[in-house]
């Protein structure tokens, strides 16, 4: 009897330390707490970063990019200059070939796939197509974004209406990407980007898609954000914008830098 | 917890999603299934066939006319004592000649030569039966002790019996690699099909998984639910063959028996073992298509 208690305790015992183990596998792959936070000094550096894509396609040469916390950077150039491309190594899509890429203190140079993710919850992405999903609603839309990477229902309720108002949606959070103008549908993916605060946003020609005024919603939109304290770095070549910001200008050329002005210009 | 309890709903979303899809996939693993059980099914009958057929062999010893029937009685005693031996009936010259007669009875030239012959030509037969048939050389043997073997007339020959049950277990031994090889042919398409519906899925979900990404997924998060979605069609493939197998079974076992002369005992093989039956058959096609599975993500989900 004793000896058949002691084993039933061993194989208790034993399925517990497997599923203790079990769980804390899942919770390190599904919940990724900040396992790494990004320290605000020192937001963005490159040091010789160079991307070329195989076979031998130049994506961006001998880049070295110093980008302060809280700054508002507009990267321009003519089209197939690299700047897609330098924004790709920002939040990790491409890895450079050689070079060093920090993140607020973190090389993610050699960063490995799993912890994408958590690179991914500190830098909002935002591109020319939105990337909404066509049979969610706006407010949807967002939820999922939190959904998917791991947020209580609880923190789902308070963060989706709060983002929807930043960017002025608040009203028309049951609507469909299609029933919402460019502009509009620009707003929610901009939205979308902030649900996990992040301390950079990335913008790949946010407005390439958008007429003049949706173009200048969208950009005070951005300008507010980087207000609040959000880095960040807007891939464009709409001269327009450039200039109206007033902001610093990286000028890419055949894949590298050929200017970095303060208070610049577009000139080309 | 709410990442599983996503992952879940993710996965019957994925489901419902691409309900042909699901139902192509699910009908394959039901398929296989069913080949793996008839192949299981096969192999007990098999098993049955020949047990039948060397159940049934005996070895007939005619001992020459005029050995008194005790004579015959005392040799068959001594086989008995061996271990082999199944049991050993003896026929009387008296029988032997009313077998004849009944045997030839609608032969009146056979019978007419009986009785030219006038007096009962027959001796006593012994009719042997091994608990094995490997073991009848052995049995046999024991008649060629000198005690006995002047009074046989005649062995019946055993070679015939060994040749035909020989061919019984080819025919089974190939009738259980057709089924495997079946069952095998089956488990590769399943896996080229589940190949393809995780493939397709992907693609489907292609957006989803672009914004997953994008804002931050986990990796594990983004594959769960394929992975799932493919037990979960493994778990109803397996139930629904289950609640076929078990009921045909039920109704195939007596037909067999009749024709077996006993039981055939499919049935019981089945009821003795349903759970780990059906529990490995489960685990081992949510190995394989998640195996599969887990190739299909790594060629097109790059994560
Ligand atoms: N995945 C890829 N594989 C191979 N070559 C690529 C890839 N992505 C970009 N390139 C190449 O790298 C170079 C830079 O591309 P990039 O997308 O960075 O340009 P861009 O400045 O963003 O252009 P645009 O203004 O048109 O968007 C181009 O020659 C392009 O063809
Ligand atoms: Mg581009």
């Amino acid at each position: 009897m004793a000896r058949r208690k002691l084993a039933a305790c061993s194989w208790q015992r034993v399925a517990g330390k497997y599923f203790k183990k079990v769980f804390l596998y899942v919770i390190r792959k599904g919940l990724p707490a900040a396992r790494c936070q990004l320290h605000a000094s020192h937001m963005i550096k490159l040091t010789n970063v160079s991307k070329i894509y195989p076979p031998n396609i130049l994506g961006v040469r001998n880049v070295n990019l110093h980008i302060r916390p809280g700054e508002f950077v507009s990267i321009v150039g003519q089209s197939g200059m690299g700047k897609s491309t330098l924004a790709k190594l920002l939040f990790a899509e491409e890895r450079p070939s050689s070079g060093k890429i920090e993140i607020g203190g973190w090389d993610i140079s050699r960063i490995k796939d799993r912890d994408i993710p958590l690179l991914r919850r500190q830098i909002g992405v935002v591109f020319q197509d939105f990337k909404l999903l066509p049979r969610k609603t706006i407010a949807e839309n967002i939820a999922f974004a939190l959904q998917v990477s791991g947020e209580r229902m609880k923190r789902i309720k308070e963060v989706v209406p709060q983002v929807l108002t930043i960017v002025n949606l608040g009203d028309k959070a049951k609507r469909y990407p299609f029933q919402l103008s460019g502009g509009e549908q620009q707003r929610v993916s901009i939205a979308r980007s902030l649900i996990h605060r992040p301390k950079i946003l990335v913008a790949d020609e946010p407005t390439g898609n958008l007429d003049t005024k949706n173009t200048r919603e969208i950009m005070e939109l951005l300008k507010r954000i980087n207000e609040f304290g959000t880095t960040v770095v807007l891939v464009t070549h709409n001269r327009e914008v450039v200039n109206a910001l007033k902001k610093r200008v990286v000028t890419v050329e055949n894949g590298e830098i050929a200017s970095d002005v303060e208070e610049g210009r577009y000139r080309l | 917890m709410i990442s599983i309890l996503r992952v879940i709903k993710f996965a019957f979303q994925n489901f419902w999603r691409n309900f042909w899809l699901s139902i192509i996939t699910i009908s394959m693993l039901i398929l296989t299934l069913l080949t793996v059980n008839i192949l299981l099914v096969l192999n007990v009958l098999s098993d049955q066939t020949t047990k039948f057929v060397e159940n049934r062999v005996e070895v007939s010893v005619y001992f020459n006319k005029g050995v008194t029937d005790i004579q015959a009685a005392n040799a068959a005693d001594s086989l008995r004592d061996l271990n082999q031996v199944r049991d050993v009936e003896v026929i009387t010259a008296d029988e032997a000649i009313e077998r004849f007669r009944d045997r030839h009875a609608n032969q009146a030239d056979v019978l007419k030569s009986l009785e030219e012959v006038g007096e009962n030509p027959f001796g006593p037969t012994l009719v042997v039966r091994a608990k094995s048939v490997a073991d009848f050389d052995l049995i046999l043997q024991a008649l060629d002790n000198p005690q006995f073997s002047k009074d046989i007339r005649e062995r019946e020959n055993f070679t015939d019996y060994k040749t035909l049950i020989d061919r019984v277990r080819t025919i089974t031994s190939r009738v259980r690699l057709f089924g495997f090889s079946l069952a095998a042919i089956f488990l590769f398409i399943t896996l080229l099909i589940v190949f393809n519906t995780v493939r397709m899925s992907i693609f489907i979900h292609r957006e989803e998984i672009g914004v997953m990404k994008l804002v931050g997924a986990s990796n594990w998060f983004i594959r769960a639910p394929f992975l799932l979605e493919i037990v979960l069609y493994g778990l109803i493939a397996t139930v629904f063959v289950a609640a076929v197998t078990l009921p045909s079974v039920a109704v195939l076992d007596p037909y067999f028996s009749v024709y077996f002369d006993g039981p055939v005992g499919i049935l019981s093989f089945f009821q003795a073992d349903v759970w780990r039956i059906f529990a490995l058959e489960f685990g081992i096609l949510s190995l394989v298509s998640m195996t599969s599975t887990s190739l299909a993500m790594r060629q097109y989900l790059k994560v």
